[in-house]
């Protein structure tokens, strides 16, 4: 595994720690949009060009857009990060919690014929024209399900918006 | 960075190999830190100019000769400026914002084609790749205006995320246009297919029907994207009562500019390549004179789109916030949609004549339709009583 | 014929039609660039008085009446008239220094001057470094030439110069009047005495 790897891993467990771990809420949103930006090194590393691109526009683009909006509408976002209680008994239960899930995740992902497969490299190609045919060809009803779901919850947001209006 | 390998390769075969792989690196960055932020600091002081001149004044003439010197003046004055910060403002956001706008703009250089073979990092999915890189500035948008703890700010904020979020959407898609009809991502390969032709001009897009809508869809959400005028209703709340660089000051202020100057030429870059025709112009080919006759035309080509981006900002008055977002969504969009479909009947239809007459046809309806249902939002000519 | 979107192309018209004619016809640029070019104010504005000679600045029309000082309501003129050796008065200034931090540019002293000598300057550029005494204008920097009350007020000076012009003639005619008179007078009373 070369360097760029582990680089890059550092960076989105630390976003994520980060994530998990600041008090104040918008500072764990940077965190996060950290650590979706190495998601999408990561997926660049793995030669699925696409893939990162459309990671970025859509996760660091529009959810995280989505979630600051949802935090500013709410109250008391903003607590004073610091040094707080470590290694309480709260904390080592969650630890214990989440070491036995990671045990758990392992051997169930390694006994998958998948999970031995290394990673195609430099041999991989960039697949947006193969991806746009097997959405169109061969999995079009999913995408029409899709295209429907997101329509209607376009229209149920439309409709809840103008519930607002005509009530004020 | 690829033709550059190659030509450092063949040059100097004697050094070790990483030296070359280094350097190959580094000289187009060098080339984007050096040029465009030159090219900024010029287009400061030609905006300047060109307002005075469209306002029967002079523009800035005193620095220098014809006032060259004027960007070194500005330059110097907000470096020695003191660097305010609100005692309650979010340090760390506060710092952070102005850097992350600075970074998304610089970063759509890279697949931006200035000469044949020359663009920074040939990526499959280049456009792809500008336009989801211009939104991650929304982001930095937003912390600027909640890290002032200033509800004025966080207003102008929330209506430039707002206001840049409606936009992008026409603008993808009117890029969508030229994807589907040059088959593919990579801005290199859509600025070659654009030569050839009368003159190497008579391929380029933006004189195809479905590529004249396109680029003008483009070109609007270009400038509403970078909130120029006459979109800059962030920038004029900020001459009002806020905006999300009210709290800023020094050289803070100064990257927020060059920020939103670097995005506008970036998105003009990225017009040049979709619309119009990149860096083909008569003349331009592959080889040393055949490459710099290129980057002449494609230095031209944004001067002049830069030229048209102040042309307009000199005209048009600002556009209110709600009126701004019913163009985004109730005109463009639709004409985004329907620019679409006619790339296709323009790809489908064989004889040409055909595909031209129902293209034209089939967009010049569509634009009728949707002016005449949105008319409802063009003031009437009032009539005064008292005159 | 009206299409959609034609109020903005107009626009861009009339803008592109300033930007270029701004090139080409230089009166489209109405800006006047300061210290290298200046215009000329209008006659009737005003700053601070000076003091017209004809001839030359040896012989200024001011007689040092010091009708102007008394008049000035902040009192900022100064006169001391110039004596010879032997204590007559010569009727002309030694000293004549106006405090244009003081001066109200009233115009009293112009309009109670009976010789015409005293009038308005448009001369705006008169700011000094020194904040003591640097404002005081004394008389040589007061003295200016009727050439120049022509330049910068001709209407005004072409009727100063009709009155003073037809003062001169009254008083030449009035002269030669009582030349006349006297000569008549001498020539009619010697005969009356000769005679007895």
């Amino acid at each position: 595994m070369n360097i760029a790897f582990w680089i890059i891993s550092a960076v989105a467990v630390l976003g994520a720690v980060l994530a998990v771990t600041l008090r104040n809420l918008v500072h764990c949103v940077l965190a996060l949009i950290l650590f979706f930006i190495g998601i999408a090194a990561h997926y660049f590393l793995l030669r699925a060009d696409f893939l990162g691109t459309v990671q970025i526009l859509i996760y660091v683009g529009a959810v995280a857009v989505l979630i600051l909006f949802a935090i500013m509408l709410t109250h008391n976002v903003t607590g004073v990060d610091g040094p707080k209680e470590l290694l309480g008994v709260k904390w080592w239960s969650g630890a214990a919690i989440a070491a036995t899930l990671a045990i758990l995740l392992k051997k169930a992902i390694l006994s998958d014929p998948l999970a031995t497969l290394l990673p195609a490299g430099d041999k991989a190609q960039s697949s947006v024209a193969e991806i746009g045919k097997a959405l169109v060809a061969g999995w079009v009803v999913s995408l029409e399900a899709i295209a429907i779901l997101l329509t209607a919850a376009l229209i149920g947001a439309v409709v809840i918006a103008l519930e607002e209006i005509q009530k004020s | 960075m690829e033709t550059i390998y190659q030509l450092l390769h063949v040059t100097f075969a004697n050094v070790p190999a990483w030296t070359v792989q280094v350097a190959a690196f580094l000289i187009p960055i060098a080339f984007i830190f050096g040029v465009y932020p030159a090219i900024f600091a010029l287009t400061t002081l030609v905006e300047r100019k060109a307002l005075g001149r469209i306002q029967n004044r002079y523009g800035p003439n005193r620095v220098g000769i014809f006032g060259i010197l004027q960007p070194l003046a500005d330059g110097l004055k907000i470096l020695l400026k003191e660097d305010i910060v609100p005692r309650v403002a979010d340090k760390f956001t506060h710092f952070l914002a102005p850097v992350l706008i600075v970074v998304p703009g610089l970063l759509v250089y890279l697949v931006v084609p200035v000469a044949p073979g020359m663009v920074a990092v040939d990526l499959k999915i280049g456009v792809l790749f500008a336009l989801a890189v211009g939104t991650m500035s929304v982001i930095a948008l937003f912390m600027a205006g909640w890290a002032s703890r200033n509800k004025f700010s966080l207003l102008g904020a929330v209506r430039a995320v707002a206001q840049v979020v409606s936009y992008e959407v026409p603008t993808v898609m009117a890029g969508v246009a030229v994807i589907m009809a040059a088959g593919t991502l990579s801005t290199l390969t859509i600025v070659e297919r654009q030569g050839g032709g009368i003159l190497n001009i008579s391929n380029w897009y933006v004189f195809r029907p479905w590529g004249l809508v396109g680029f003008v869809l483009f070109v609007i959400g270009g400038l509403a994207e970078s909130a120029r005028c006459p979109f800059d209703l962030p920038e004029a709340e900020s001459e009002l009562i806020g905006g999300y660089h009210t709290e800023y000051s020094g050289f803070k202020f100064a990257l927020f500019q060059m920020g939103e100057y670097l995005a506008g030429m970036a998105m003009a870059g990225v017009t040049v390549t979709l619309f119009l025709g990149g860096y083909m112009g008569p003349g331009s080919g592959p080889g040393l004179v055949g490459s710099l006759i290129a980057m002449l035309w494609f230095f031209s080509k944004l001067a002049g789109m830069i030229m048209l981006n102040i042309w307009i900002r000199g005209t048009w008055p600002r556009l209110r916030v709600d009126q701004l977002m019913g163009f985004a969504w109730k005109v463009l969009l639709p004409l985004a949609l329907v620019n679409i479909v006619a790339v296709g009947f323009w790809h489908f239809l064989t004889p040409r004549p055909l595909a031209w007459v129902v293209t034209t046809g089939w967009l010049v309806i569509w634009f009728l339709v949707l002016t005449k249902c949105n008319a409802s939002a063009i003031l009437e000519k009032r009539e005064y009583r008292y005159v | 014929m009206n299409y959609p979107g034609k109020g903005l192309v107009e626009g861009l018209a009339v803008t592109a039609r300033n930007f270029v004619g701004s090139y080409f016809y230089k009166d489209r640029l109405t800006t006047v660039q300061y210290p290298e070019e200046r215009i000329q104010t209008p006659e009737n504005s005003r700053t601070f008085p000076f003091l017209v000679f004809d001839e030359s600045p040896d012989k200024p029309r001011c007689t040092a009446c010091k009708i102007c000082e008394v008049e000035c309501p902040p009192k900022c003129i100064y006169i001391v008239m110039d004596r010879d050796d032997k204590g007559k008065p010569l009727q002309r200034p030694k000293a004549f220094d106006i405090d244009i931090s003081v001066c109200m540019q009233c115009q009293i002293c112009v309009e109670v001057c009976p010789f015409e000598s005293i009038k308005m300057d448009n001369d705006y550029e008169k700011s000094k470094y020194g904040r003591f005494n640097d404002l005081v204008q004394r008389l040589p920097d007061l003295l200016k030439s009727n050439d120049y009350y022509r330049q910068i007020k001709p209407v005004e000076a072409a009727e100063v110069d009709a009155k003073l012009k037809a003062e001169a003639e009254a008083k030449a005619a009035k002269k030669a009047a009582a030349v006349a008179a006297a000569a008549a007078k001498a020539a009619a009373t010697p005969p009356a005495g000769s005679a007895t």
